[in-house]
């Protein structure tokens, strides 16, 4: 069975983009365009990983990662912070937070693939394995 | 009694007497032995004797109390009446003449008493004689008889005289005495009087027993030097031998021993005055404490003014309107290298430039000309300094220019350092400006990046390349503006907390492990404990990431990293090192300088080194880079440590 990521990002285009590089990869993605969205979200359904954007509407991207993080349910899920934020600090506040991995914008494919294969631990095009 | 009464009451009594004088010698002579008819040497006396008086009548009142004129007449009247009895033959055995002698004598001594009981002793004796002579019965015996008072009267009339001229003359002494005993002793200065040669104290005044606080009984009969303090005898009596040698002399540097054990400073002349045949010395003294007071204050007041005046860094000198250097301070003498007799009276264009001519817009001139406070900035071509001179007028009472204040600044320093922070500022500008619209610019640029990225595997796309063209622009626009950001961020005053520089460096390790594939570096981490550094977290971590990425770039992800701290005396040392390409050497020394990239347009901003620079110097550490083309990199970094009392 497919893994499925949750993609939480206010920027259409991003989720977008996401969508169909994930697809390609072979995962299943479903979209939030904000952080109240995304917990709506998190809480129906299963997910492998979130993706998430920081500065969004409704709720940000610490709020959503804080209560992710202290709902039992889904405290283990691993989250990629994905964001235009690019600051050293926000990279630390982004880990204090419960990130496992924190991507800044803009980003590349590699950069998108390396940090998947960080969190699966397996390469979903199956080029290279994680040491 | 007025002093005019006397003198015509005297007149009058003298002129009275000479006539009973005058009448009583002429019946003595012309009513003896008959000889009234005959022309003899006694009438011309007698008219003489007249005459004179006459004189005296018209004689200035004044003159009467001339006691030289008085007795030139007590001598005469004396001298005449005696001769004009001699030449009346009536007293062939007779002392009278020796009785007018005793008269005259007497008379000089100027005693009264004695005057009158001599006259009285006198006559007595003569009349004892007379009778015992048998004189007085005689035929001539009324002109005997007529003598005895008559030098009585004579007597008592010049002793009353004289009485009057003595008192007088008592009565002006003991006026002038207490005239004398009034300036002496209430005199402001402190005066002593010594006896020659003893050098003994016979009299002070008031201000002496209040200088030295002594009563004058103690000090009455004391020694010169006991009036001074012990430690000056020696200085004392030195003076004093000159004062002897000359007869007088002056000094300040004596000071007066008090009551109470502290000395007076004094200022003393001294004089020599020979009175008769005793000799003294008189001693002025002045009291010097405000005087001495008001030369430490203005002594103060002028070195503090030096103080003050060297103090100042900057150069400052004083000239006068033909443009002579007055004054100079410290600055101008270390700024010119030269002495101080070297400048001083010189003309300040000569001296300082070497000049003829007053230099071109210098503010001096100006105040010279306007009296008014002036400034200009000049460059002097020698090494391109620029100098801002200030000049200030000192005017006197008038408003009159007595000199000018000329104050000179090197502001070459100051205007480099202002061009910087201008540089400097407008970086941060931008920096600002990027940080804010960095969020703006970054989600778009993704958006832009991650399609063209995907359009790049669409079969359709035919020119492939061109989609390569858009991502790496992106990508590089993507640098600008994270550079930009982070440039901003160092000017802010950021929290700052207490800093482990080993925690530190693990975590940026592990932070840059996560970013770039570099399973084939060695790290090797050599990190002894040393002391936290005040600072903000993130600026350091900002360090450590850059060097360690830059050092996994260098190295192309395989080789050895080494990070190693430790505790140097003053310092914590960290070292990044790496076995990478290296530096090559043409561009070690600009390496931290801003927008300075070896790479590529795209790969770099020329940004990151020099903000990792910014934030060292900023907690006021050094950073040093050591490299070898193709052998590897090492960047050194000294934090302070922290000081005890901070």
């Amino acid at each position: 069975m497919n893994k499925k990521i949750l993609v939480v990002d206010d920027e259409e285009v991003i989720r977008k983009f996401l969508r169909i590089q994930l697809a390609k990869w072979g995962y299943e993605v479903k979209e939030a365009a904000d952080g109240e969205q995304a917990l709506e979200k998190l809480g129906k359904d299963d997910f492998d990983l979130l993706i998430c954007d920081i500065l969004m509407p409704k709720k940000n991207g610490w709020e959503v990662m804080r209560e992710v993080r202290s709902n039992p349910s889904m405290k283990d899920i691993p989250i990629i912070v994905l964001t235009a934020k690019n600051e050293d600090v926000d990279m630390f506040n982004g880990y204090d937070c419960g990130a496992n991995y924190y991507m800044t914008k803009p980003f590349t494919k590699d950069q998108l693939l390396y940090g998947l294969k960080l969190m699966f631990g397996k390469d979903p095009t199956n080029k290279m394995e994680i040491s | 009694m007025s002093k005019e009464d006397k003198d015509r009451d005297r007149k009058k009594v003298i002129l009275l007497l000479r006539w009973t004088a005058i009448i009583v010698t002429s019946y003595l002579i012309l009513f003896s032995k008959g000889r009234v008819t005959d022309l003899h040497l006694s009438h011309l006396l007698i008219f003489g004797y007249i005459f004179s008086n006459l004189l005296l009548t018209f004689l200035p009142k004044t003159w009467f109390s001339n006691p030289k004129l008085f007795y030139s007449l007590v001598i005469f009247d004396t001298g005449l009446v005696s001769f004009g009895m001699y030449l009346s033959e009536m007293m062939t055995t007779d002392f009278y003449i020796l009785f007018f002698l005793v008269i005259i004598f007497t008379s000089l001594s100027r005693n009264f008493k004695l005057l009158v009981t001599l006259g009285g002793v006198t006559a007595l004796l003569y009349g004892i004689l007379l009778y015992s002579w048998g004189l007085l019965t005689s035929e001539n015996g009324i002109s005997y008889i007529l003598r005895i008072p008559f030098i009585f009267i004579m007597t008592a009339f010049y002793g009353y005289i004289v009485q009057t001229f003595t008192k007088e003359t008592q009565k002006q002494l003991a006026i002038s005495e207490d005239k004398y005993q009034g300036l002496f002793e209430n005199a402001n200065d402190g005066i002593v009087i010594l006896r020659n040669p003893q050098l003994q104290i016979v009299d002070v005044n008031r201000e002496v027993e209040r200088l030295t606080s002594n009563k004058k009984g103690e000090l009455l009969q004391k020694g010169f030097s006991d009036l001074f303090v012990s430690e000056e005898d020696e200085k004392a009596l030195g003076y004093f031998e000159e004062v002897m040698k000359q007869g007088e002399g002056r000094t300040d540097s004596l000071s007066l021993m008090r009551k109470d054990g502290v000395p007076l400073e004094v200022d003393l002349s001294a004089k020599r005055i020979d009175l008769g045949d005793e000799s003294f010395f008189q001693l002025i003294f002045r009291d010097l404490t405000e005087q001495r007071r008001l030369e430490k204050k203005i002594r103060e007041s002028k070195m503090n003014l030096q103080a003050i005046f060297d103090g100042i860094q900057d150069r400052l000198s004083i000239q006068t309107p033909d443009y002579k250097i007055l004054r100079i301070n410290k600055a101008v003498i270390q700024h010119h290298h030269a002495n101080y007799e070297e400048l001083i009276g010189k003309k300040c264009y000569e001296a300082y430039y070497q000049k003829s001519l007053p230099c071109e817009r210098c503010p001096v001139s100006v105040t010279i000309k306007t009296k008014k406070p002036a400034s200009s900035i000049l460059k002097i071509s020698e090494g391109d300094t620029s100098l801002r001179i200030s000049s200030y007028p000192i005017l006197d009472e008038k408003g009159d220019l007595r000199s000018v204040i000329e104050y000179v600044q090197d502001i070459t320093e100051e205007q480099q350092l202002q061009k910087q922070l201008i540089r400097s500022e407008k970086l941060a500008g931008i920096g600002t400006l990027a940080s804010g619209v960095a969020h703006e610019i970054n989600n778009p640029l993704a958006g832009i990046i991650g399609m063209a990225e995907i359009a790049l595997e669409e079969e359709t796309f035919k020119n492939k390349a061109y989609l390569k063209d858009i991502i790496s622009c992106g990508q590089r626009i993507g640098e600008i503006v994270k550079g930009l950001g982070s440039y901003s961020r160092i000017a802010k005053k950021e929290e700052q907390s207490l800093v482990d520089i080993n925690e530190v460096l693990e975590d940026s390790l592990k932070m840059v492990r996560l970013a770039i594939k570099a399973s084939a570096v060695e790290v090797v981490e050599r990190f002894q404990p040393i002391e936290k550094i005040e600072a903000n977290i993130g600026e350091i971590q900002h360090v450590f990431t850059h060097l360690i990425t830059n050092a996994f770039q260098a190295m192309n992800s395989k080789g050895t990293l080494i990070l190693s701290t430790r505790s140097l005396k003053d310092s914590m040392e960290v070292k990044v090192s790496d076995n990478g390409v290296g530096i090559p050497q043409k561009y070690i020394s600009h390496i931290f300088d801003p927008f300075f990239t070896t790479r590529n347009p795209g790969e770099g901003t020329g940004l990151g080194l020099n903000i990792v620079y910014r934030i060292v110097t900023k907690y006021e550490g050094t950073i040093d880079v050591e490299s070898e083309e193709n052998m590897g990199t090492t960047f050194t970094i000294q934090f302070p440590k922290r000081r005890e009392d901070s």
